[in-house]
């Protein structure tokens, strides 16, 4: 809201120059976001919560500032009085709850001309347009006193009674924005005998507008609910200064105040005599009566005001105040603070006033809790990992578009859509990290990355009965990563096997046992923890790759459910004792089938091995020159030990000759 | 053989001595399997019992004298081998070692958050995303048809009635006051959401940290002094904080907090709008509505509850412009953490 320091001191002496006025406005809560000096005047521009509609006016500023700077609130009360002839001119108000209160006020034989110079400058420097003297002064009191006004042209309206009704669905109605609106239901009118006027509360109509052609004007002045004003505007989608303050709250008692006011500029102004003031409605509302218990306010605030002080800044904001016992006030709320209701709403206004920097700072004695949060230690530990092997964290949307899941190619239940979305990419909840990892990588590709390694631990979300959560972690790779070693530069083309190894590091360093990996066709591989499936790895397909733009790139991902993965953890390591006696390593290398598998051999060879054999892995792999198409060749070394004595070679000797025997006769290797 | 005539060949021998495999000649020679002591040690048996006695000594003085020679000359060797064999080697080619990955900065971010609170006594607790709609406003004292709901425009779903993606992290209050009983000391992290048009300021998704402490007798001044430490171990011990009345629907009395600029020390730039002041986090005591609706006894309880925007921390902290880069992961953004 704009406001300048010329208009406040018509309510109140100010002794303070602009700039130390803004500062100290800001730190009553009206935090003044900028001030400019423009025309002889400063302008304010202040940011007002939603909670104070009593200060989107320049009397409800004017009487923060008599509070702060301690000083007193010029009040002014307009003079003259309206006959109140009696007419055959009527107020009916559908529902009191749409419109507690109507006012309005006939003034006949009015001059509709430009404004005045002094006037029309005021309305221009905070950025409202002049029109014409009766409408600008209809606006000047809205911005001095924050009760919305509106001027009709008498002679437009039907003359015999004005109507507060909800529109009909089938009604329509031309704004003074030049616009025709579709009313409904929903959206309260002023109307009078044959149709609706106005949009109550938000904007006038064009027909009835004041124009340099009206004589006669009714001046409405009145109040609507909030909510109805709410849903009216938004219905329309429109917003004015009116509904703005109508939507925040209006003062009961400044009603008659400003139609008043209004008159009197008009008269002065535009000459015209005030004839009739009619009023229909609720009767005002009774006074708030709060109490306030000043040993409390230094129990919240951790600091001892003075009960005289207490009071002192609360008459200056207008409450008044009585003593009920020794450390107890009664406090009448004025009715412009509709927001005032509890005894802790005082004690802001009271910090406020006295200033949250006078308030000392302390620290509270924390009883600190059995912290559970193993769920987060588990998942740092993995971000840790993942960042000491080389991988980076990304944060992708955790919302998507319908489409790329669709190219994804994976079997997805229905995701979760989003009822309100902006945009197209806002559609649905994720049901996999997958695709915004893939657009990740995309991203990068582009910005000549020639690797990629990317992880997210986030949830996805699963449309069940009841829509669920699961923490899940994503990882996805592409491109040559390379090393600059003693001996030259190293490439390593990322794949699956080098999401496998990232993984296998975390299951060992989260002491995870029984997991394996299974094939499911070329591009797709199972995660099995002791048979429960727990996440996927997967080479993207040709049709998901076009679906993210990327060409020419193969990219791995994967999947893991990790809530699924630490429901395996079991706490307690054990100490396994290290062995007594030495072993002996012996190798053996041969040429296997590509279509046969390494895991069925080591399972092979595991069984046929015991007691003697304790260890055997794959300790080199290859293929190229010397070994045909369709084969690899491999080497295994197997470790022999025992608990109770040092091995000879002539005891293993036998075993070894087994496992070969194993290899040629079960699995056809031909040995190197 | 005369002893003193090879220990004079001995002292010249070595002395001849320059590299290793002279060494080893030079070993052989004298204390090998055919060497010059092998050959004296084996006449010994042929001497008289007097003169044994005797010339075994002086041998067995000599071996000491020609091992210790060895050992002293195959130090110096060693010393002058490295200087010669590694003089060409450059230190200036790159280190060997598996390059680390990066951490999200919004997760360097809240890891140093949570742990500043953690220390102060805090426990980290999480909350779901997806909201009912009476923990996200209603229960946190926010009317549904009012303009204070304004701030938390949100996005609701589709097909789960009042069901929504929650607007703050605030919910999680609602949450834990109801599971857990006071005394409460709690931060929370995570991802909110807001249908915002995004631009270089706004983001539809982001991420916050929630703090509230409920406990008898906490006071505005323990917020204050909570909030100091926590602002002082973030931007250092130079900043001058300031507490602005401010109006949230579930804390009363509410406070925006400022720090004074980074940037500028407070003289007034273009990241803090010439105001001198960058306003952190949101923050007040705990509206006594907000206890009604979770049966906590507001007349014995009292406490404290503040929000901030991790994204906004690490814009101000990282001096980073545009809050789109948060999710755009570009490696090249990402590495600089």
């Amino acid at each position: 809201m704009k406001i300048t320091y010329n208009w406040l001191k018509d309510f109140v002496d100010i002794k303070i120059p602009a700039q130390e006025l803004a500062a100290k406005l800001t730190m009553a809560g009206l935090e003044v976001v900028a001030l400019e000096e423009k025309a002889g005047d400063f302008v304010l521009e202040i940011e007002i919560t939603p909670n104070r509609p009593d200060w989107l006016s320049v009397l409800g500023v004017a009487r923060e500032i008599a509070a702060i700077t301690n000083t007193k609130l010029k009040i002014q009360n307009p003079k003259g009085k309206a006959r109140s002839a009696k007419g055959n001119f009527k107020i009916e108000i559908e529902d009191k709850k749409d419109c507690p209160l109507y006012s309005a006020r006939i003034i006949r034989n009015v001059r509709v001309a430009p404004s005045p110079e002094w006037l029309r400058k005021r309305l221009e420097l905070i950025g409202c347009r002049s029109v014409n003297n009766v409408v600008d002064i209809t606006n000047y009191v809205l911005f001095e006193l924050g009760e919305p006004l509106h001027a009709f042209d008498l002679d437009k309206l039907s003359q015999d009674k004005i109507i507060v009704r909800r529109a009909k669905d089938s009604e329509k109605l031309l704004a003074i924005d030049e616009e025709e609106r579709n009313l409904k239901s929903k959206v309260l009118v002023i109307a009078d005998r044959n149709r609706p006027v106005a949009i109550a509360g938000v904007m006038g109509g064009k027909e009835t507008e004041v124009t340099t052609s009206t004589r006669n004007v009714l001046l409405e002045a009145a109040i609507f609910d909030p909510v109805v004003v709410r849903r009216g505007r938004q219905a329309l989608g429109l917003q004015s200064e009116a509904s703005y303050r109508f939507e925040r709250g209006i003062d009961f008692a400044m009603v008659e105040k400003a139609s008043a006011r209004a008159a009197q500029l008009i008269q002065e102004i535009c000459g015209g005599e005030d004839i009739l003031f009619l009023s229909s409605g609720l009767t005002k509302p009774k006074e708030i009566r709060v109490d306030l218990d000043t040993a409390y306010v230094a129990k919240i605030l951790g600091v001892n005001i003075a009960r005289a002080k207490i009071k002192q800044i609360l008459c200056g904001l207008g409450f008044k105040v009585r003593q009920k016992s020794k450390e107890v006030f009664k406090v009448g709320v004025p009715s412009f603070r509709q927001d005032v209701k509890l005894q802790v709403d005082l004690i802001e206004e009271v910090a406020r006033v006295f200033g949250y920097d006078n308030i000392p700072a302390s620290l509270p004695a924390v009883k600190p809790a059995i912290t559970i949060r193993e769920k987060r230690d588990l998942v740092s530990a993995i971000k840790a990992i993942l960042v000491g092997l080389g991988v980076s964290e990304v944060a992708t949307y955790s919302l998507l578009d319908k489409a790329v899941l669709n190219n994804l190619g994976l079997n997805l239940a229905k995701p979760i859509e989003i009822l309100n979305p902006l945009s197209q990419d806002q559609e649905i909840l994720r049901p996999t990290l997958i695709p915004g990892l893939g657009r990740a990588v995309s991203f990068n590709i582009n910005q000549k990355q020639d690797y990629v390694s990317i992880f997210e631990i986030g949830n996805i979300f699963l449309g069940e009965t009841k829509p669920r959560e699961e923490l899940v972690l994503g990882l996805a790779l592409s491109g040559t990563n390379s090393f600059l070693l003693e001996q030259g530069l190293v490439k390593d083309e990322a794949g699956l096997l080098n999401l496998k190894g990232t993984l296998e590091t975390i299951f060992l360093r989260l002491g995870i046992q029984g997991y394996e990996f299974n094939n499911q066709g070329a591009l797709n591989c199972a995660i099995r923890i002791q048979n429960e499936k727990i996440g996927l790895m997967l080479r993207l397909s040709p049709k998901a790759l076009e679906g993210l733009s990327i060409k020419n790139r193969e990219v791995f991902a994967l999947e893991v459910s990790l809530d699924k993965l630490f429901s395996f953890i079991r706490p307690g390591k054990k100490f396994t004792p290290l062995p007594k006696y030495p072993g002996i390593t012996r190798d053996i290398s041969f040429v296997l089938k590509d279509d046969l598998s390494v895991k069925d051999i080591l399972l092979a060879l595991n069984q046929k091995g015991k007691p003697l054999l304790s260890d055997i892995r794959i300790t080199d792999y290859y293929k190229g020159k010397q070994i045909p198409a369709g084969f690899r060749g491999l080497t295994l070394s197997c470790f022999y030990s025992s608990n109770e004595r040092t091995l000879t070679e002539k005891e293993i000797q036998p075993v070894q000759d087994l496992l070969c025997e194993t290899l040629m006769q079960t699995f056809g290797v031909k040995m190197r | 053989m005369d002893i003193n005539a090879i220990s004079t060949q001995i002292d010249l021998d070595i002395q001849g001595v320059h590299s290793s495999e002279g060494l080893e000649e030079f070993r052989l020679k004298y204390l090998g399997r055919k060497g010059v002591i092998a050959e004296l040690t084996s006449t010994i048996p042929s001497l008289s019992k007097d003169e044994r006695a005797a010339f075994g000594q002086q041998v067995n003085s000599l071996k000491n004298r020609l091992l210790a020679l060895v050992e002293d000359k195959q130090k110096t060797l060693s010393v002058q081998s490295e200087n010669t064999t590694y003089t060409s080697f450059d230190i200036g080619m790159p280190g060997i070692a598996q390059g680390l990955g990066h951490l999200h900065p919004v997760t360097q971010i809240t890891d140093e958050i949570c742990s500043i609170f953690s220390r102060l006594g805090f426990s980290i607790v999480d909350g779901p995303e997806i909201e009912t709609e009476y923990n996200n406003f209603t229960g946190l004292n926010i009317p549904l048809e009012h303009p204070s709901r304004e701030a938390f425009d949100t996005f609701y779903l589709k097909n789960y009635a009042k069901l929504l993606l929650r607007s703050h992290t605030s919910p999680v209050q609602v949450r834990a006051m109801q599971e857990r009983k006071p005394p409460l000391a709690i931060v929370v992290p995570g991802r909110v959401y807001r249908p915002d048009a995004v631009d270089a300021a706004h983001s539809f998704m982001f991420h916050q940290i929630e703090g509230f402490m409920v406990d008898e007798g906490i006071k505005f001044s323990d917020l204050k002094g909570v909030l100091e430490k926590f602002a002082k171990a973030v931007f250092g011990k130079a900043i001058n904080m300031r507490f602005r009345p401010h109006f949230f629907p579930f804390t009363e009395p509410s406070a925006e907090v400022d720090i004074s600029c980074i940037i500028c020390k407070g003289k007034g730039c273009s990241v803090c709008g010439r105001k001198g002041w960058l306003e952190i986090l949101g923050s007040g005591m705990i509206h006594p509505h907000v206890f009604k609706h979770v049966g906590i006894d507001a007349k014995k309880y009292t406490g404290f509850a503040f929000g901030l925007g991790v994204e906004r921390i690490a814009m101000l902290k990282y001096g980073i412009n545009d809050i789109r880069l948060f999710f755009e992961n570009d490696l090249r953004f990402l590495k600089q953490f």
